[in-house]
């Protein structure tokens, strides 16, 4: 995965202490997991996680006894970890730690925000909570893609594998209808938020976008969780909507654009500061939009479908102005 | 002695300890760390115990009393994360939400965040459903084709976020918006917010002597005060709210003097009411009014014209600015200067 904290974790001392207070006591509650696995559960490469194994056959040498500390093996690939009970949970929350999943959780919302804050804060070492407090304060994710009440039943829903009945307003046809959707989960793509799962009508898994959603209600129905398989497949944005739109963009709209979250590939710059690039997933509809929001500093040149009805939004949109 | 090794002996023999221990026990256990003259010793020995407390392990020194030495301890309970106690639509929310801003790319403390998310397992006592959940986020959320520059913005995040929490100041070359002219300055880094899917470093600019932020993705370079690691550049004021900065709409930020804008957004051609997505997309501060015709009559102060023209246009004809007439009029000649191009 080409990401920037798939890259290789800096392996200064506290890195490493931070990453072995988790891994021992996870490996102690799971007698005999698979080197691979527990690599991949502390995002690291299993020769990273065979260092640390050899890091902490070091730990607790004389002047202690080393069986006071714990006992490691690998076996095969599976690696077994009996310790002194001193290490059998992991540490307190650090207030970045804590703070940082506030922050994403206030982002979402939902119900149960300052229960969750509450939490958060008190399992944060005491001397560390003004820290957390003030961290708290200077994160600020995104405001909730719906009201938090909708948010709060989502997530019980999710929580308790309960189908939703959801009033739902379809931005490419302009109406809402009723949806009975089998949560999965709630997943986030280019600034929108969207609640991904099975669409009883439609016999398949779909993504709703949050702020779309204009009532809920949970059922009494309770489904089965989609196998390991199925969601390794699931995508938001399975079928591209038509094909690759294509826009110019002048110098200045570039300059916006690009920095945009989105899926917009550059396919070339002219000398006189213009830029053609492809939008590939999105739908027409939406990217006839976002050249309209450059006030003119842009345009749809292909596919020729796409530019007549380019050209078709903007009469119509000329046509209030008459 | 490794300084890792060190300090993950000192934890586990403070932890196993059933009193308090002294000074000079410490001492003979850490013969090679901690022995020396006083001074330099006790100093590494205070590092140590601060690097420890970074780490969420709370080392404390207690006066003795009749029935305990004095000495240093690991409170038990001080140590253990204990469980969150919540009910599990709340950890869903905390599993689901984390799982999909660390899918993302780029987050601020996106290190810690995956420490915790990790740890959250622990917090709990049945997850279940909502580590399921989670693991599907994370894998939704990835983007497939992560954008070129997002590298570059998750590391400047990751310096930020340690400067925002260290309070030091930073030092950045900036592209303007238009990427013609680049300035440096120095930044007193208050806080890091995110809009649009695009993150934002507001603080104080010693340049302009005022309030500004900055667009991650334009931040050519960055550099943070490495003086004094632990001692504060500056105190950011008691007044400041990054909600109140991070929820301003385009229209909003301060360009030019206010004008009072009225705009009727109308519903798509299935019909249905418009009043949730007027609320959505011209924000809190809008006042709204419905029309019979299912219509909604939107009011907003703008401080940058050109924004409100932009955000009405990307309606098409769903959108038009009624008043004032100079913006209705931009509108026109915009609209109309697409039309004969695209004839």
């Amino acid at each position: 995965m080409r990401r920037s904290r798939a890259a290789a974790p800096k392996t200064d001392a506290r890195d490493r202490l931070r990453r072995v207070l988790f891994l021992v006591p996870y490996a102690v509650r799971h007698p005999g997991i698979p080197v691979r696995d527990l690599a991949r559960k502390c995002g690291i490469t299993e020769q990273q996680l065979l260092d640390d194994l050899d890091f902490l056959l070091g730990v607790g040498c004389p002047p202690f006894a080393p069986d006071d500390f714990l006992d490691l093996y690998v076996e095969g690939d599976r690696v077994y970890v009996a310790l002194h009970q001193s290490f059998s949970r992991p540490p307190r929350f650090t207030e970045s730690e804590a703070a940082a999943l506030a922050a994403a959780a206030r982002a979402l919302g939902g119900d149960g925000q300052e229960r969750m804050l509450r939490a958060l804060r008190e399992s944060v070492p005491r001397d560390r909570r003004p820290s957390f407090d003030e961290l708290v304060n200077r994160i600020y994710a995104g405001s909730p893609p719906a009201k938090h009440s909708l948010l709060g039943r989502i997530q019980q829903a999710i929580a308790e594998r309960r189908a939703l009945q959801l009033r739902y307003f379809t931005a490419s046809r302009g109406a809402e209808g009723e949806r009975r959707v089998h949560p999965y989960t709630v997943a986030q793509q280019f600034g929108h938020w969207y609640l991904y799962g099975h669409d009883e009508s439609r016999g398949k898994a779909l993504p709703f976008r949050l702020d779309r959603i204009r009532e809920c209600a949970i059922t009494d129905t309770r489904f089965e969780p989609p196998s390991e398989a199925e969601l390794a497949k699931a995508r938001l944005f399975s079928d591209t909507t038509g094909s690759p739109v294509r826009i110019r963009l002048g110098r200045k709209s570039a300059a916006w654009a690009l920095a945009r979250a989105g899926q917009i590939r550059v396919l070339s710059r002219s000398a006189r500061g213009d830029t053609l690039v492809e939008v590939a997933s999105a739908g027409e509809d939406w990217a006839i939009r976002f050249v309209l929001s450059f006030a003119g500093d842009a345009e749809v040149v292909a596919p020729p479908s796409a530019r007549r009805h380019f050209g078709d939004a903007v009469r119509r949109a000329l046509a209030r102005y008459r | 002695m490794q300084k890792a090794q060190r300090l993950l002996d000192l934890a586990a023999f403070l932890l196993r300890a059933a009193e308090p221990v002294s000074w000079r026990e410490i001492q003979e256990q850490f013969p090679e760390d901690y022995s020396g003259t006083g001074e330099a010793a006790i100093r590494k020995f205070e590092r140590d115990k601060s690097e420890l407390l970074e780490l969420g392990i709370p080392v404390r020194y207690v006066a003795g009393d009749e029935d305990l030495p004095a000495g240093y301890l690991i409170d038990k309970d001080e140590f253990y994360l204990p469980d969150l106690g919540l009910p599990p639509e709340d950890l869903a929310l905390l599993y689901v939400a984390g799982s999909a801003a660390l899918a993302g790319g780029t987050f601020p403390y996106a290190r810690d965040l995956a420490h915790a998310l990790n740890k959250l397992s622990f917090a709990a006592r049945a997850p279940g459903a909502s580590e399921a959940a989670a693991v599907a986020a994370l894998r939704l959320s990835t983007g497939e084709e992560p954008r070129p520059d997002q590298g570059e913005v998750a590391g400047r995040l990751e310096s930020l976020s340690q400067a925002v929490a260290m309070k030091k100041r930073v030092h950045l070359v900036y592209a303007g918006a238009e990427r013609r002219e680049r300035t440096e300055r120095d930044v007193d880094p208050y806080g890091l917010y995110q809009k649009g899917g695009t993150w934002f470093l507001v603080g104080h600019c010693h340049l302009r002597k005022a309030l500004r932020s900055f667009h991650l993705g334009r931040i050519d370079s960055l550099e943070v005060n490495g003086a004094a690691p632990r001692t504060p550049d500056f105190k950011p004021p008691r007044d400041f709210s990054l909600a109140e900065v991070a929820t301003r709409e385009p229209w909003e930020y301060r360009v030019d003097p206010p004008l009072r804008c009225r705009i009727l957004l109308h519903p798509p051609a299935g019909g249905g009411s418009v009043a949730a997505e007027a609320r959505d997309s011209f924000g809190p501060r809008a006042r709204l009014r419905e029309e019979p015709n299912g219509a909604v009559l939107v009011e907003v102060a703008a401080t940058n014209h050109e924004a409100i023209v932009r955000h009405v246009l990307s309606f098409g004809d769903r959108a038009e600015i009624l008043a004032p007439r100079s913006l209705r009029e931009r509108a026109r000649s915009v609209l109309r200067a697409l039309a004969r191009r695209s004839a």
